[in-house]
């Protein structure tokens, strides 16, 4: 019988958001003196708190050159609980739902303190390339991720869409 | 299980969540451990049994909140305060070098200097806290550990530290750690030992305990509270060992009480250390020194502290003390601190009339002086200091000018405490961070003709042989084995 135990974040008197923001000072940073293929990261505005980052589909995937856009949201409690990402393009994939919401460990419970906004990315892109079949969100891509690649092809290219578009 | 029974038990399980251990102090006071044995008075009968135990082996404890983290939590703490122990400054600078040298480990598996560099110096400030608290001796420095692991966000950065280095560790020794483990140890690192809401294993203990506590000297001890078998709580010890296998601990030991999933700290009585009555030691060197422990190098007898020492004493007066006490310079010292600004005035000037009350602490302490006084405090008063001091002085300096007139210095002021006329009488803890060996301790010294036990000492009296008291009982035996 499991017993359901609170723990987190609720209400724990952070240091304040300025460390956090200190923190996300310097990831930006790093981010923008080592720039990285395919990955872009920017603050909304200069609270810091929310950021707008951008991947790129890996070559060979299904994704290939298509470009997809994030919302991170950072809390109080960053870098001790995970920040909030969700797509903001329209993707098809097994781990993401229909509203963009991702089904990833280090974005849950395998989240740690010594991970970053890149690593984040870095692993989100690897997961358009080799998505977790054994718990999908989207049962129907899962599907056809193994028996038909075309089929996933075209359900991939019918619901992206380019970064244009969704602005507009 | 009827309806009933899961009613019950989701009733428990609600409760459990409203528990005090999800609320409270990150970290709790410290507190007398009957205090679990009633708590578990009326639980199972284990439980019971191993309890009512507990207070009588382990005088005191402490709460750390059930949020996930206080396995961490309270492993970090209880290594803050096995440092303070120590209670030297030198030891926490030590630890700070030594975790600063164990970065290569985090760079080798891979972690971002620039992400775990914010944790790392959550735990160095804290160190430096520690240290400087010690160096002050204000006494402060439980209170320090106790409000930083109370505060979220620095407490989060130290345990996260200490969880990337564990992580570190293990993978740098694979061959220790991997035996225990059915699947990579990169993934069991990442997922169990990094991850923010990982809670405290067995296996990061010993990570720790290899590269952090054992190092340090201090053991860890693990109680194992639950429903096994047996009268006892099941005890696990991280201890540093020699070569051999012998435990060579400093004395100090790290204890937590585990109880199935949820970690507080635990205290023997002899762990605690005494309640001192802290009070701040004014940082007079000089001469608590001298009193104490000989001559210190940097030894610069400061006559005005000198001089309002001696007023204290009573019936000794500034115009007796000022011919009689030459100013002290041992030549030694190339370039002697600078004499404290006195105005020039006439060495032996009779003491004006009356003598000026000197707004000053110390002069509370003083009957006032007049000048008729003076002349018969010098001759008849027990505590004269007539005789020449023979002590390896150059007297390159004149006498220093001492006037009633002039004002107290203000360092006497600044520093304000209480004069300690003995070492007997120095604060416990007082100048923890320096080694007060007397220099009769040494071998060399013990060996060398000014020792009076050496023969070539002039005061050396051999010790005389009295056959009478030595033999005094095997005589007695002898007789009666003659006798018979």
């Amino acid at each position: 019988m499991a017993l359901s135990a609170t723990r987190g974040a609720n209400g724990s008197n952070a240091s304040g958001s300025s460390t956090v923001a200190q923190r996300l000072q310097k990831e930006l940073m790093d981010i923008m003196m080592n720039p990285t293929a395919g990955i872009t990261a920017f603050p909304d505005d200069e609270n810091m708190m929310c950021w707008t980052a951008t991947i790129l589909g890996p070559d060979s995937t299904p994704y290939e050159s298509l470009i997809f856009k994030l919302s991170m949201e950072f809390g109080a409690t960053y870098p001790y609980e995970p920040p909030t990402v969700v797509f903001k393009t329209p993707i098809y994939h097994p781990n993401v739902d229909m509203s963009g919401r991702i089904c990833l460990d280090i974005l849950k419970d395998k989240w740690s303190a010594g991970l970053s906004v890149l690593s984040v990315l870095l692993s989100l892109q690897s997961l358009l390339g080799e998505p977790n079949n054994a718990s999908p969100l989207n049962g129907q891509a899962a599907e056809f991720w193994d028996t038909d690649p075309a089929a996933f092809k075209r359900h991939v290219l019918a619901r992206h869409k380019a970064p244009e578009e969704l602005d507009a | 299980m009827s309806e009933e029974e899961l009613a019950q038990f989701q009733k428990l399980s609600n409760e459990y969540s409203a528990d005090q251990n999800t609320t409270g102090p990150y970290v709790g006071e410290r507190q007398s451990s009957s205090a679990i044995a009633t708590e578990y008075a009326n639980a199972d009968r284990v439980y019971q049994i191993k309890t009512a135990a507990l207070p009588s082996q382990y005088a005191y404890f402490r709460t750390c909140r059930g949020d996930g983290h206080c396995g961490w939590r309270a492993l970090a703490f209880t290594y803050y305060e096995a440092l303070l122990r120590v209670g030297d400054v030198n030891k926490l600078e030590e630890e700070e070098a030594r975790l600063q040298s164990m970065h290569n480990l985090l760079n080798q598996v891979g972690f971002q200097e620039h992400v775990y560099i914010d944790f790392a110096e959550e735990v160095y400030m804290l160190l430096q806290k520690l240290a400087q608290s010690l160096r002050s001796m204000d006494g402060n420095a439980e209170n320090i550990l106790l409000e930083t692991f109370n505060d979220y966000g620095t407490a989060m950065g130290i345990i996260t530290f200490f969880k990337l280095l564990a992580s570190a560790w293990m993978q740098c020794h694979p061959n220790d750690f991997q035996p225990f483990l059915e699947y990579p140890l990169k993934t069991y690192c990442s997922d169990n030992i990094e991850a923010s809401q990982a809670e405290l294993d067995h296996l990061a203990i010993g990570a720790i305990s290899n590269a952090v506590t054992k190092p340090a000297g201090f053991a860890i001890h693990v109680l194992y509270l639950d429903r096994s078998e047996g009268t006892s709580i099941d005890t696990h010890r991280f201890e540093p060992v020699d070569q051999n296998g012998m435990s060579i601990t400093n004395g100090i030991t790290m204890r937590l009480l585990y109880r199935p999933g949820h970690y507080d700290i635990l205290y023997k009585a002899e762990d605690v250390p005494a309640p001192i009555q802290q009070q701040p030691v004014p940082a007079q060197a000089p001469l608590q020194v001298a009193l104490a422990a000989g001559y210190a190098e940097e030894f610069v007898p400061r006559s005005n502290n000198m001089t309002d020492i001696m007023t204290m004493i009573p019936g000794l007066s500034y115009t007796g003390l000022s011919q009689q006490w030459p100013s002290v310079s041992y030549d030694y010292d190339p370039s002697p601190a600078p004499q404290p600004q006195l105005q020039p005035v006439p060495t032996y000037a009779p003491a004006p009339t009356p003598a000026a009350p000197v707004a000053s602490s110390h002069q509370e302490y003083v009957t006032p002086v007049h000048a008729s006084h003076v002349g018969h405090a010098q001759s008849h008063h027990p505590l004269r200091l007539e005789t020449p001091i023979t002590l390896p002085i150059h007297n390159s300096r004149p006498p220093p000018p001492m006037a009633i007139d002039c004002p107290a210095p203000p360092v006497t002021i600044e520093k304000g405490g209480p004069f300690r006329p003995s070492m007997y009488e120095l604060e416990p803890g007082f100048g923890s961070g320096q080694l007060h060996h007397l220099p009769f301790q040494t071998s060399i010294f013990r060996n060398s003709h000014y020792n009076t036990a050496h023969y070539l000492n002039p005061d050396f009296q051999p010790e005389e042989w009295s056959p009478d008291s030595e033999y005094a009982t095997g005589n007695r035996g002898r007789l009666k084995s003659t006798s018979q």
